[in-house]
């Protein structure tokens, strides 16, 4: 996998990685951001957890939507876990990787977002939800030319 | 689905198949004749010509005949228009992420001062 395929996101916390960690994973209901946008139900916000190897949203009404396995749990220090949107099919899934580095001020959490290179052109995911309008065309491979596209178009 | 959305889904649709995306690799280095862009795939004239058809009509390059019967001496070029719109698919990716960050950031910080007092 060429390393552009991929989106890469940081901030600085002020807390040790420890810390930094055991908020980012047993306080993510808290911080994990609201609306359909950020959680798989368009009408509903439910209860996000890594639970039982998993990232899981549970419902008032009992369903347990769940956004991925969690591949790598290594407190303080990295976590890895699959991320899908409801519009995938049950196989296609995208990868999450928060990386945990101590720093003068705390910790760099540094969050990579990859794996679009594995949906398929005709996946679900392009019939994406309304809110979810960047899920709709996460199935085309064209994140090789994401570097040399950002130079022509005059950022980065 | 907005019509910005319907470009996009263009742009993107014009750049599954493989050899398309090559094309584009190579016209980011600078404009260059069909001729050479097929031969850089080792692909023929007409099956380049079919690909460089449909990276054209969906805005995607753009030619200039270089000679007035040799197809193979027409100069491509990108077009930028349609870029810009994947750039920003990136960016929107970018922002949803950072977003997250920030409040994981803002979240943390109440909860590290708590803990203190």
């Amino acid at each position: 996998m060429r390393p552009t395929d991929s989106v890469t996101v940081t901030t600085v916390v002020a807390l040790a990685p420890d810390a930094a960690f055991a908020v980012f994973t047993d306080e993510v209901d808290a911080w994990w951001r609201r609306g359909p946008r950020f959680r798989s139900r368009a009408t509903e916000d439910g209860t996000l957890a890594f639970t039982g190897g998993r990232l899981v949203e549970t419902f008032a009404d009992g369903e347990r939507y769940e956004v991925g396995r969690v591949l790598h749990w290594e407190p303080g220090a990295r976590l890895v876990f699959e991320w899908r949107d409801r519009s995938f099919a049950a196989t296609e899934s995208t990868e999450v990787e928060v990386r945990f580095v101590p720093d003068a001020r705390g910790t760099r959490v540094t969050l990579v977002h990859r794996g679009w290179d594995r949906l398929g052109p005709n996946h679900p995911g392009r019939r994406g939800a309304r809110g979810h309008a960047f899920l709709d065309v996460l199935g085309l491979w064209w994140a090789d030319l994401t570097v040399s596209l950002r130079a022509l178009t005059g950022r980065h | 689905m907005p019509a910005a959305d319907v470009a996009l889904d263009r742009t993107l649709a014009a750049l599954a198949d493989p050899a398309r995306r090559r094309v584009i690799e190579l016209l980011l280095d600078g404009p260059k004749p069909a001729g050479e862009l097929a031969q850089a795939q080792g692909l023929s004239a007409p099956a380049m010509s079919r690909h460089l058809r449909v990276l054209r009509t969906r805005g995607l390059v753009a030619a200039e005949r270089g000679d007035p019967v040799d197809s193979r001496l027409h100069i491509y070029r990108l077009r930028r228009g349609p870029f810009k719109r994947l750039r920003s698919w990136l960016d929107d990716i970018e922002d949803y992420w950072q977003d997250q960050l920030s409040a994981f950031k803002a979240h943390a910080e109440r909860g590290a001062r708590g803990r203190r007092t």
